[in-house]
C-alpha cells in the first residue's frame, strides 16, 4: 500500500478545503484571528461555506473557551520538522504543552492488536528514550500506541499524541486516562478542527504528522497492511529514519516489520541502535549535555535476558525462581516443576518478585522477566 | 363425639403444628374437611374411606366434620390421610386413644391401607421434638430420615392396620425404630483431585476456598478443566456435622420425597444457564427452595457465567450477603437458608482464547472489555478468589503421574477449619469469608506490620477497599492453613496472587 502526498491533497478537496490556499494564507503570516476562512469544517474559501461552518469567530471563541491551543504554519515555533514535509498541516490545534524542540522526537507505532511481546517492547523502548529526554510521538490508539504513551509520559521526555479527530474528542474512549496524562506531560495535537469525528479516512492523513514530527519512526508489530506500515511508508517519503523491531517468524503480526527490515529498515534491539543514528544531533544540541551523560548510563544498562544473578541481591529461593523464569513467558506449572516448589510457596515468591518489578504476570498464569528489572 | 390429634404442615423449610379435630354427629352421612384444605386434602375423603374399609374397620355412618386448625392457614399435600383416618376411628370408638396426647402423625394412605412417604419429614420431626412429643408415627419408607433425632420415638408405619395394632397395644414405644448414631461420613468418592493434572495454582486456590468458604472464580479457555475442578471441590470440604446434615436434609426432602435417611454429602448444584428465576432463587405458587437453597452447605456452580442472564446473577447478591433468601408469596414469607459456596467458571473472552500463549484469540480489545463488563460489578466484588486455569500442554496431558488425592487435601482443610473455628471463637463468624469490616479491623489493629504489608499490596495492585478486604480474608485462610496465629507478610503476598487478574491495555 502506498499513500502519495497528492492523495492527501485530494482528501482535503473532498472536504471542500483547499489546503494549498490555507498554507499560502498562513505562510504570509496573517494571524488566524483575522482569518474568516478558518471554520469548524476546515479552511473554507467560499463565503457561503464559511457561514455554514460557523465562521472563524465561532471556532476561535470555542478554542479559547475550552483552553485549546492553536498554532499555524506561519508561527515561529511551528515544529520545524513538520514544516518540510510535503503537505504540512496549515493549522494545528493542541492541548497541554505547546510543542517545542528541546531535543527531538521519535515515533513509536504499531498494531492495535498486539502481543504481550509487542507491548513490552513498546514500553521498554519508550521508557528508555523518554528517560534521556526524547519525546515519544504516537497516535493514541490502543495496543502499541497506548503502551508507548503510557511509559513515555512518566519520564522526562514526555509524549505527543497525534489524533485523527478534533482535539476535544477522546478516541478511543478507553484511553481517557491516558489522554489526561499526556495533557499533563506532553501534547495532544491534531490538525482537525474541534468537533471533527474520528472518521476512518482521517487516520492515514494524520499518520503523516506522526512521522513528520519525528526524526525517526520505530515500528513494532505491524501487519502487512496496517496503519503502522502506512506511517512507515510516509516516513520514508519524508526522509525519516525507519526502525523496525523483529518478532517471531511465525507471527503474522510481525510480517510488516520483517518486510521493512528486508527492504532496508534498521533492525533494532535496543535504544543504542536508535541513538547511534542520531549522534550528530546530540552534538548539535550540545546545550543538553546532561542528557548525553544519561545516554551513556543507559548504554550500560542490561537487557532482561542478560542479567545474571550476581547483579541483584535475592534470597536463595527467590533467585532460584528468578533463574527459572526466562524472558519468554513460562507457565506457573512449568515454573513449579522446574524449581520443585509447591504452589503455595512459589506464589509468594512470584508475588514478591512482581511487587519489586522483577517479573511480570500475564493472563493464564504466565510469567516472564520484566523489562524493568535491568534498572535495579 | 369430638376428638383431636396433632400433625404438621410445612411453611418453607420449617414445620408448624396442625391440630386435626374431628366431630361426629347425627345428620346426613358425609365427610367434610374445613380449615383451608388444598385440593389434595379434599381428596383425602375418598382415600380415607377406602383405606378404613379395606383395613377391616367400619367407616361410621355419621356426619363427620374435620377441622384443620389453625383454620386460616392454607394447607397443601396428602400428608393428613393417616391422622384423619385415626381421628375418625378414635372418634367412633374403634381404637383406644391412650397415647394420642403424646403422639403426632403424618402419612399418606393408599386405598388398600398402605402408607406412602411424605415430603419434608425431617422438619416435622424437629418440630415434634420441640413440642416434647413422645411418639411420632411416620411412613415406614421415611422412617430412617426421622430417626436421627434421639429425643423422640419414631414409629414406622407400613399400613393402617398395623399402626392401629401398635396403638391398641398401649405402648407404642416398643415398636419404635432403633435409634442408631447416623453414619455421617460423606462419600463423594466418584471423583478425586488426583485426576486433575497440573493446575497447581488453581488447586491451591480451591483448597483455600474450602478452608474459608470463599467464593471462587475460575477463568480459563474451553477445555482447560474448570468444570472438572469445580466438581471436585466437594471432595475436599470437611464433612458436615449432624446439625448441618439435618439442615441439608430438611431442604432436600422438600423437593424429593423418596429420599431415605439423612444426607451427609455436601450438595453440588450445577444449574444450566436457562434456569428460571424461581428455579434458582426459589418460588412458585407453593414456594419451593431454588437451587441456591438446595446448594445450602455445599456448592453452587455456575458454569459459563457470561451466559447467565444478568438479572439472574444480580439476584444472587442478597442471598450471598445474608446467607438466606426470603420468598414472599400470597402474604406469606418463606425463609430458605442458602449458605453456599459460589463457584463460577467463565471463559476469558468471547472466543475463549484470550491470554493464550499462541495468541489464538480473535477478539478485539473492545470486545474483551465488553465481555468483562457483563461479568464485573457487585457479583465480582463478592468473589474473593479469582484464578486463571490454563490449558494443559500435550506433554502434561499424557503424563500419567497422579497428583495429591482428595483425602490428603481434605485432612489439611479439616485441620485448618478447626483452627479457624478456634480463632474466630469470640466472634460471630464461623468462616473467614463471613468476616465483616469490624472483624477485619481487629485483625489489622493488633499488627503494625500487617497494616504496612496491606498498604503496600493495595497500592501496588491498585485495589479497591473491597479488593483489599478480600485479600485480607483470603490471607487469614492461608494463615489458618499454616496454623499461624497472625497473618504474615507472605500470606498477604500469596493472597494477592489470587486477586490480581491482570486487566487490559
Amino acid at each position: 500500500m502506498k499513500i502519495n502526498a497528492s492523495d492527501l491533497v485530494k482528501q482535503y478537496r473532498r472536504n471542500g478545503d483547499d489546503i494549498r490556499a490555507a498554507i499560502n494564507y498562513f505562510k504570509n503570516n496573517k494571524s488566524p484571528e483575522r482569518s474568516r476562512q478558518l471554520t469548524f469544517g476546515g479552511f473554507k474559501e467560499n463565503k457561503k461555506e464559511m457561514e455554514n461552518n460557523g465562521g472563524s469567530v465561532g471556532i476561535l471563541e470555542y478554542v479559547k473557551k475550552h483552553r485549546l491551543g492553536i498554532m499555524h504554519i506561519g508561527n515561529k515555533d511551528y515544529p520545524p520538522d513538520l514544516l518540510n514535509i510535503f503537505v504540512p498541516p496549515p493549522v494545528l490545534y493542541y492541548r497541554g504543552k505547546r510543542p517545542d524542540d528541546k531535543l527531538f522526537n521519535i515515533a513509536v507505532v504499531g498494531s492495535r492488536r498486539c502481543s504481550h511481546y509487542g507491548r513490552e517492547v513498546a514500553s521498554y523502548l519508550s521508557r528508555n528514550l523518554s528517560r534521556i529526554g526524547i519525546t515519544i510521538v504516537s497516535g493514541l490508539a490502543l495496543g502499541i500506541d497506548a503502551s508507548a504513551h503510557r511509559e513515555a509520559v512518566k519520564e522526562k521526555g514526555g509524549s505527543i499524541a497525534v489524533l485523527g479527530n478534533g482535539p476535544d474528542i477522546i478516541y478511543p474512549p478507553e484511553n481517557r486516562d491516558l489522554y489526561k496524562e499526556i495533557e499533563g506531560n506532553g501534547t495532544i495535537i491534531t490538525e482537525f478542527a474541534p468537533g471533527t469525528p474520528p472518521l476512518r479516512t482521517n487516520f492515514p492523513i494524520r499518520n503523516r504528522i506522526i512521522s513528520g514530527l519525528c526524526k525517526g519512526v520505530i515500528i513494532i508489530e505491524a501487519g502487512q497492511r496496517s496503519g503502522a506500515m502506512i506511517t512507515g511508508e510516509l516516513a520514508l517519503g519524508q526522509d525519516r529514519e525507519v526502525f523496525a523491531v523483529p518478532g517471531s517468524i511465525f507471527s503474522p503480526g510481525s510480517r510488516g516489520c520483517h518486510k521493512l527490515i528486508k527492504s532496508g529498515a534498521k533492525l533494532i534491539e535496543d535504544i543504542d541502535d536508535i541513538l547511534d543514528e542520531f549522534d550528530h544531533l546530540f552534538k548539535e544540541k550540545n546545550h543538553i549535555a546532561a542528557e548525553v551523560v544519561d545516554k551513556k548510563n543507559i548504554r550500560k544498562q542490561k537487557r532482561p535476558g542478560d542479567i545474571s544473578l550476581k547483579d541483584i541481591k535475592l534470597e536463595p529461593l527467590q533467585s532460584k525462581v528468578f533463574e527459572v523464569i526466562g524472558c519468554r513467558a513460562k507457565s506457573f506449572d512449568d515454573i513449579s516443576i522446574c524449581s520443585s516448589l509447591e504452589a503455595s510457596r512459589l506464589l509468594k515468591i512470584l508475588l514478591f518478585l512482581e511487587m519489586n518489578g522483577m517479573i511480570r504476570e500475564y493472563p493464564a498464569n504466565y510469567y516472564s522477566r520484566s523489562t524493568k528489572c535491568g534498572t535495579f | 363425639m369430638f376428638f383431636k390429634l396433632d400433625s404438621f404442615a410445612l411453611v418453607g423449610v420449617d414445620a408448624v403444628k396442625v391440630t386435626i379435630e374431628v366431630h361426629l354427629s347425627r345428620g346426613l352421612p358425609g365427610l367434610y374437611i374445613v380449615g383451608l384444605p388444598g385440593k389434595a386434602i379434599n381428596e383425602a375423603r375418598q382415600r380415607v374411606r377406602s383405606a378404613i374399609l379395606n383395613s377391616g374397620f367400619e367407616f361410621p355412618v355419621k356426619k363427620i366434620i374435620i377441622n384443620l386448625s389453625p383454620a386460616d392457614m392454607r394447607k397443601e399435600g396428602s400428608l393428613y390421610d393417616l391422622p384423619i383416618a385415626l381421628a375418625i376411628l378414635a372418634g367412633s370408638g374403634q381404637i383406644s386413644p391412650g397415647c394420642f396426647n403424646d403422639s403426632c402423625f403424618i402419612g399418606e394412605l393408599s386405598l388398600d391401607g398402605k402408607i406412602n412417604p411424605v415430603r419434608g419429614l425431617i422438619s416435622m420431626t424437629e418440630k415434634a421434638v420441640d413440642l416434647k412429643k413422645k411418639y411420632f408415627f411416620v411412613p415406614a419408607i421415611n422412617a430412617e430420615q426421622a430417626s436421627v433425632f434421639k429425643e423422640i420415638d419414631i414409629i414406622a408405619c407400613l399400613s393402617l392396620k398395623e399402626t392401629i395394632k401398635t396403638i391398641n397395644s398401649g405402648s407404642p414405644g416398643k415398636n419404635a425404630c432403633r435409634r442408631a448414631d447416623p453414619d455421617l461420613s460423606c462419600n463423594n468418592c466418584e471423583t478425586d483431585f488426583s485426576e486433575v493434572k497440573g493446575q497447581f495454582k488453581a488447586k491451591r486456590a480451591i483448597e483455600l476456598a474450602a478452608v474459608g468458604m470463599h467464593n471462587i472464580l475460575l477463568i480459563g479457555p474451553p477445555g482447560s478443566g474448570k468444570t472438572m475442578l469445580a466438581r471436585r471441590i466437594a471432595t475436599i470440604m470437611p464433612c458436615l456435622d449432624l446439625q448441618q446434615c439435618i439442615e441439608v436434609t430438611k431442604i432436600q426432602s422438600l423437593c424429593n420425597e423418596t429420599s431415605n435417611g439423612i444426607i451427609t454429602d455436601r450438595p453440588f448444584k450445577n444449574p444450566h444457564h436457562t434456569i428460571s428465576r424461581a428455579g434458582l432463587i426459589g418460588g412458585g405458587v407453593y414456594p419451593r427452595p431454588g437451587d441456591i437453597s438446595l446448594a445450602h452447605r455445599g456448592i453452587l456452580f455456575l458454569d459459563e457465567l457470561s451466559q447467565f442472564p444478568s438479572n439472574l446473577v444480580e439476584d444472587l447478591r442478597q442471598p450471598l450477603e445474608n446467607r438466606e433468601v426470603i420468598v414472599t408469596r400470597n402474604q406469606v414469607s418463606y425463609c430458605f437458608p442458602s449458605n453456599f459456596m459460589l463457584v463460577v467458571a467463565t471463559n476469558p473472552c468471547h472466543c475463549g482464547f484470550w491470554g493464550d500463549r499462541e495468541n489464538r484469540c480473535k477478539c478485539s480489545e473492545r470486545e474483551i472489555k465488553r465481555f468483562w463488563k457483563n461479568l464485573s460489578g457487585p457479583i465480582m466484588d463478592r468473589i474473593d478468589i479469582r484464578v486463571f486455569v490454563s490449558r494443559l500442554k500435550e506433554e502434561d496431558y499424557i503424563n500419567t503421574e497422579l497428583g495429591e488425592n482428595s483425602e490428603k487435601i481434605k485432612k489439611r482443610v479439616e485441620r485448618a477449619v478447626v483452627f479457624q473455628g478456634n480463632n474466630n471463637k469470640d466472634r460471630k463468624i464461623k468462616y473467614n469469608s463471613e468476616a465483616d469490616a469490624a472483624t477485619i479491623n481487629k485483625w489489622l489493629a493488633g499488627d503494625e506490620r500487617l497494616r504496612k504489608a496491606a498498604f503496600m499490596v493495595g497500592k501496588r495492585f491498585k485495589l479497591s477497599a473491597r479488593g483489599l478486604s478480600s485479600i485480607l480474608k483470603v490471607s487469614r485462610s492461608i494463615a489458618d492453613l499454616e496454623e499461624s496465629k497472625d497473618i504474615e507478610d507472605e500470606h498477604i503476598l500469596e493472597a494477592a496472587g489470587y486477586r490480581a487478574i491482570k486487566t487490559y491495555g
